[in-house]
């Protein structure tokens, strides 16, 4: 099992979901207008009046299995248009119940 | 949730909201009164008071005193003033505007029932007369006749008068000048006082003839039948048949001593219809009514009365007030939708896209339908305020819905489904379209406040554009974003261009001009002090333009009807009246082809009615009013045909005085005259300063039509009668009055009864027995004794001068003097007279004081100063609660100075005055330019915000904000330029705003883009450049 977090831009919202409806990812947790800015080229997203946009951010357990779809389709995402902005981020899961 | 989110995420409710909204505002909109003005109530009340017999100097000191005293403790009241003219007495109470009236009625009931005791015994009862607009007639006709003349008042009555009364609306319908039937008994004296009888005798005599009397019942066998004399007259011939007495034992009858005539009362007026006998018809409407729909049903129902009526009756229209409303109201469409399209052609060229464009235009029919709900809701009615009104919003409404639109594409150029970037992209900027249009909203609400008449007139105005701007703020953040993810699609990168594509036309024109801009907005940053002073030097030399702009009321309209007055030598009598007003007939049937209808009056009519409130009237008193051709019919304009005929007035000789006038006298910029108030008791001194000052006034260039409103006093006969010697032969005053009264004005005997109607039997001396001194004294009297008495024993008839008319304005004697403007401003023309005056000598107890248009004038200036400080104070406090700051509304106030040097260049170069209706146009343009200035400063904050360098945010932000400031200049512009250049009937009033507007925003939108930047820099230069620094400084502990 992995953890997934993307986090994007809120414009992309509904394809992120249906990404995860594409690869049967059933479950996640969202945050909705979270704010932050990105370690190179994004833009900040502060929900202010200088940076008026907002992220979202999705947390997802999948299976090693699917990860590297979930990426692969993450990554074809983002290359619509670099601007918009979507990270994804992999880590372990060490237990769960 | 959001207005946008769930708007976008339920497309057919909102859909369904708004087309609710549509089907409201149409239906409103179907059910909406025509009219030219919103319906007003002007503040007067006046008091009529008849006191018959008495002359003007009696009735001054016996009715209208008292009465002006009784007045004084009424609330609310602005002015009193008051006219004494023989046999009534008239006294206008003027409240402020808006006051409740029906409450000032019910004061001055109360006031007058403490009064009614101290006035004169046979003065009648005073009437409180409500001023309504309504009041004033929507429609004349001229009737004229030939055969049917003397009968034209039954025959009217019937078969016009009655059917037009059921048509719903209608408040009466009035005849002017109709001949009335009296059968006259003409009585000669000499053959009277042969066989010793009266004129009260035989009146007495006739009365006592002219009966039914019911005599009781009888019972008859089985029937009961009751018993009755019918001695009333059963036509006019058998009167002179009657028996008035005896005299040596033989009967006298009435054809022995008079001459009776079945005839028309005489009258003093004559009235010529196109040169033909004629009586006026005129129709007025209930307070409310729709005129244009009353109008069109009554026209049309005199047309289908006309077959019914004799042949030699003519019916033509002299004046239909709903021709100059539908003209107007038509014009005011038509430049409406000029504006619309003026404004989707604006949209379209900036966006390049027709669904953008789509959807923003959509903005505009949904904003101006509320308007129409709302005037149906308040009860008002489509006038050319509220067209105005929709025309200066139709280019605002669209600016909120573009800042919408614009994010969302940029979205979904990005590659966001249009859903999201609906959603999105609308939660970015729904605040800012709040705010701007707040700013909107502050200088548009306080119009809503502002009293007196100007007040009436921009209430409307202020409400319409205030909801229109509200609603298009709630389209854009509702339906705006809900058509754009229906409609919007991502553009595919097209990868050759097409040589004639608006990309490579328009985009490449808009990229060139964005970037001469920015280098612009560099060199103006490093050339500040230039920048600053040349501005400075511009605002300076356009404050000297100002004076040369000349200033005025209301700008006069031409609305196609000359109105003259021509006054003869006082006691002119009406034969001799009517001989000039031939000449003057003469005169306009050979040399003004422009001429419709004409409509001439010589003389008055004798009783002294309700008429005489609002026109001058006296035998020796011409009027003509006359309906020229539409203006684009015409060459010349009303103004020119004027001038003309004042000329040609000048040529003829007998004339003392007359005055042309261009209006109708039922709208505004009515008076556009300057008076001149002399206040004064002695009627000696006064006339003289009076005669002094309008003397004076004529001498200047500019000044013409003018008058003085005292007349000159005419010659009146008095009988003077010898106490004692009334004593000596059994006789007093009443009785000599009241005798010579029947003899000369007539004895009203009986009623004659026809078909229903009633005609007065007078008996009276025959004319030729009455018409000099001597025969007036030669009147022979009965006493207590039976014994005939001459005049000439008990009196002598003299000769004397009265004034015909005392006025009184805060219950002092006045005369005014007044002057209406020719090739001046109203506001020149009072500096002159001003000045005039100032160089004459007054007498200490006389005070001279200028009012007339130029007092409202200066008025509304006022209260319009005092509107635009408030509009001023309210834009800074809307901005500086957006900005959070104090400062940066000063630097976009910078631009306030320079839309208003634009408004006197533009009006400079297009030679209009400045009027109340430009002032309005200057006092709009601060909402509207500081929006633009808004835009700019916002974008630069942000730019600062983001880190970039004080210089180097100013000119990226300008760049990019310079296509959405041109685009709602440009729409706004636009809009308002077919109302500038309109000019059909009533365009006159607008036309100036319209001006202004357009000079005052091209012009400040210019130099707000250069200024506002400088400005920007030199102001933020210390405290803004180093808020980095100042963040260091609070955070200094991890520096150790």
């Amino acid at each position: 099992m992995k953890a997934v977090m993307i986090t994007y831009n809120q414009a992309h919202t509904e394809r992120v979901e249906y990404i995860l409806d594409r690869l049967e990812i059933k479950g996640f947790t969202r945050w909705a207008d979270v704010q932050g800015r990105g370690s190179e080229t994004g833009e900040p997203r502060m929900n202010t009046h200088t940076w008026p946009e907002n992220n979202s951010a999705t947390l997802t357990m999948v299976d090693d299995s699917k990860v590297a779809d979930l990426l692969a389709s993450i990554k074809k995402l983002d290359e619509i248009n670099k601007e918009v902005g979507i990270r994804a981020f992999v880590w372990n899961i060490e237990q769960m119940y | 949730m959001s207005i946008y989110s769930s708007s976008v995420k339920n497309p057919i409710t909102t859909i369904m909201i708004f087309l609710a909204v549509i089907v409201f505002g149409l239906y409103s909109l179907s059910s909406l009164p025509i009219d030219l003005y919103p319906e007003m109530e002007p503040p007067y009340i006046s008091i009529m008071t008849t006191y018959p017999g008495a002359s003007a100097a009696d009735i001054e000191t016996n009715v209208t005193k008292p009465i002006e005293d009784a007045l004084n403790s009424v609330d609310n009241l602005k002015n009193i003033s008051s006219r004494s003219i023989d046999n009534m007495s008239v006294v206008f109470a003027e409240f402020e505007w808006e006051s409740n009236l029906d409450e000032a009625v019910n004061d001055i009931r109360n006031s007058l029932s403490f009064v009614e005791e101290a006035l004169p015994d046979d003065c009648k009862k005073p009437t409180i007369f409500k001023f309504n607009s309504s009041m004033m007639p929507i429609l004349f006709y001229a009737v004229t006749a030939k055969e049917s003349y003397p009968a034209l008042n039954k025959i009217l009555e019937e078969k016009l008068i009655n059917p037009l009364n059921r048509i719903e609306g209608i408040g009466s319908i009035g005849l002017e000048g109709t001949p009335k039937r009296e059968i006259a008994i003409e009585v000669n004296p000499q053959k009277l006082e042969a066989y010793n009888l009266t004129v009260e005798d035989i009146g007495n005599v006739l009365k006592a003839e002219n009966i039914n009397m019911p005599l009781g019942k009888l019972e008859m066998g089985a029937m009961d039948y009751s018993l009755r004399v019918e001695g009333e007259f059963k036509e006019s011939s058998v009167i002179q048949n009657i028996v008035i007495g005896s005299y040596m034992g033989k009967s006298i009858y009435l054809k022995d001593v008079a001459y009776v005539r079945d005839t028309i009362k005489k009258r003093t007026i004559d009235q010529k219809i196109n040169g033909e006998n004629g009586i006026r018809l005129f129709v007025m409407k209930q307070s409310g009514a729709n005129t244009v729909k009353i109008t069109k049903q009554v026209n049309a129902e005199i047309e289908k009365l006309k077959k019914t009526l004799p042949p030699d009756i003519q019916l033509i229209q002299i004046f239909d007030s709903s021709v100059f409303i539908n003209h107007s109201i038509s014009n005011l469409t038509e430049t409406l939708m000029w504006a619309f399209l003026f404004v989707v052609l604006v949209v379209i060229f900036f966006l390049g896209r027709w669904r953008a464009t789509f959807i923003i235009v959509l903005t505009i029919p949904i904003s101006l339908i509320v308007a129409f709900i709302y005037l149906k809701l308040s009860g008002n009615s489509i006038n050319i305020i509220s067209l105005s009104a929709l025309s200066i919003a139709i280019g605002m409404v669209v600016d909120d819905a573009i800042v919408v639109l614009e994010n969302i594409s940029k979205h979904i150029d990005r590659g966001a489904s249009p859903r999201e970037a609906a959603i999105y992209a609308t939660n970015e900027v729904w605040l800012a379209v709040i705010v701007t249009t707040l700013t909107v909203v502050a200088v548009f609400l306080p119009l809503t406040m502002v009293t007196g008449m100007t007040g009436v007139l921009f209430k409307q105005l202020g409400w319409i554009v205030t909801i229109t701007v509200v609603t298009s703020t709630i389209a854009a953040i509702s339906l705006t974003p809900m058509l754009s993810s229906k409609m919007l699609r991502l553009k595919p990168k097209k990868l050759t261009e097409r040589k004639w594509s608006y990309d490579n036309i328009v985009i490449r024109f808009l990229d060139t001009l964005d970037a001469f801009y920015e280098k612009s907005i560099r060199w103006a940053l490093a050339h500040k002090k230039t920048v600053v002073f040349s501005s400075i030097g511009i605002f300076v030399a356009s404050i000297f333009l100002v004076s040369q702009v000349g200033s005025e009321f209301i700008p006069e309209t031409d609305q196609s009807t000359l109105n003259i007055t021509v006054e003869l030598q006082t006691g002119t009598r009406v034969e001799k009246t009517v001989e000039v007003t031939r000449k003057i007939t003469e005169i306009i049937e050979t040399k003004y082809p422009e001429v419709k209808v004409r409509f001439s009056s010589s003389g008055s009519d004798s009783e002294g009615d309700f008429t005489s409130l609002f026109s001058e009237s006296g035998s020796h008193m011409i009027n003509f009013s006359m309906r020229l051709t539409q203006p684009s019919e015409r060459n010349r304009t009303v103004w020119e045909i004027a001038d003309a005929l004042r000329k040609d007035l000048d040529g003829i000789a007998e004339i003392e005085k007359y005055s042309v006038s261009t209006q109708d006298g039922m709208s505004f910029g009515g008076g556009n005259a300057i008076s001149v108030e002399i206040y004064g008791y002695d009627f000696a001194k006064t006339d003289a300063l009076a005669r002094q000052i309008a003397d004076s006034i004529k001498s200047l260039p500019g000044a013409r039509d003018v008058k003085i409103s005292r007349k000159k006093e005419k010659p009146e006969l008095k009988v003077v009668l010898d106490q004692e010697k009334m004593a000596l032969n059994g006789l007093n005053n009443a009785m000599v009055s009241m005798a010579l009264r029947n003899r000369i004005q007539g004895y009203t005997s009986t009623k004659y009864r026809e078909k229903g109607d009633e005609y007065d039997v007078v008996v009276r001396f025959a004319e030729e027995d009455r018409n000099t001194i001597t025969e007036i004294e030669n009147i022979s009297i009965k006493n207590m004794y039976g014994k005939m008495i001459r005049l000439k024993e008990i009196g002598k008839v003299e000769e004397h001068w009265a004034a015909p008319n005392i006025e009184h304005k805060r219950r002092e004697r006045i005369v005014t003097v007044s002057a209406s403007p020719h090739n001046v401003s109203l506001g020149d023309l009072s500096k002159r007279i001003q000045k005039q005056l100032d160089s004459i000598e007054k007498p200490s107890e006389i005070l001279v004081n200028m009012g007339g248009s130029f007092e409202d004038m200066q008025e509304s200036f006022a209260d319009l100063g005092l509107l635009m400080i408030l509009v001023l104070l309210l834009v800074y406090i809307v901005m500086a609660a957006q900005f959070e700051s104090l400062k940066m509304p000063l630097i976009i106030m910078f631009s306030i100075p320079f839309a208003f040097s634009g408004v006197f260049i533009a009006l400079f170069i297009s030679g209009k005055t400045f009027s109340v209706i430009a002032a309005l146009g200057a006092i709009m343009l601060i909402g509207i330019v500081v929006k633009n200035a808004i835009v700019l400063i916002d974008y630069i904050n942000l730019m600062r915000e983001r880190g970039y360098e004080l210089n180097e945010a100013i000119s990226l932000s300008g760049r990019s904000r310079l296509r959405p400031v041109l685009m709602t200049a440009a729409t706004t512009v636009l809009g308002m330029v077919p109302m500038a250049l309109s000019k059909g009937e009533g365009s006159e009033i607008w036309s100036p705003m319209g001006i202004a507007v357009i000079g005052g925003l091209i012009f400040s939108t210019i130099i707000t883009l250069i200024i506002v930047p400088v400005g920007y820099n030199l102001m933020a230069r210390k405290g803004e450049m180093n808020k980095k620094k100042q963040l260091e400084k609070q955070f200094h502990f991890l520096d150790n």
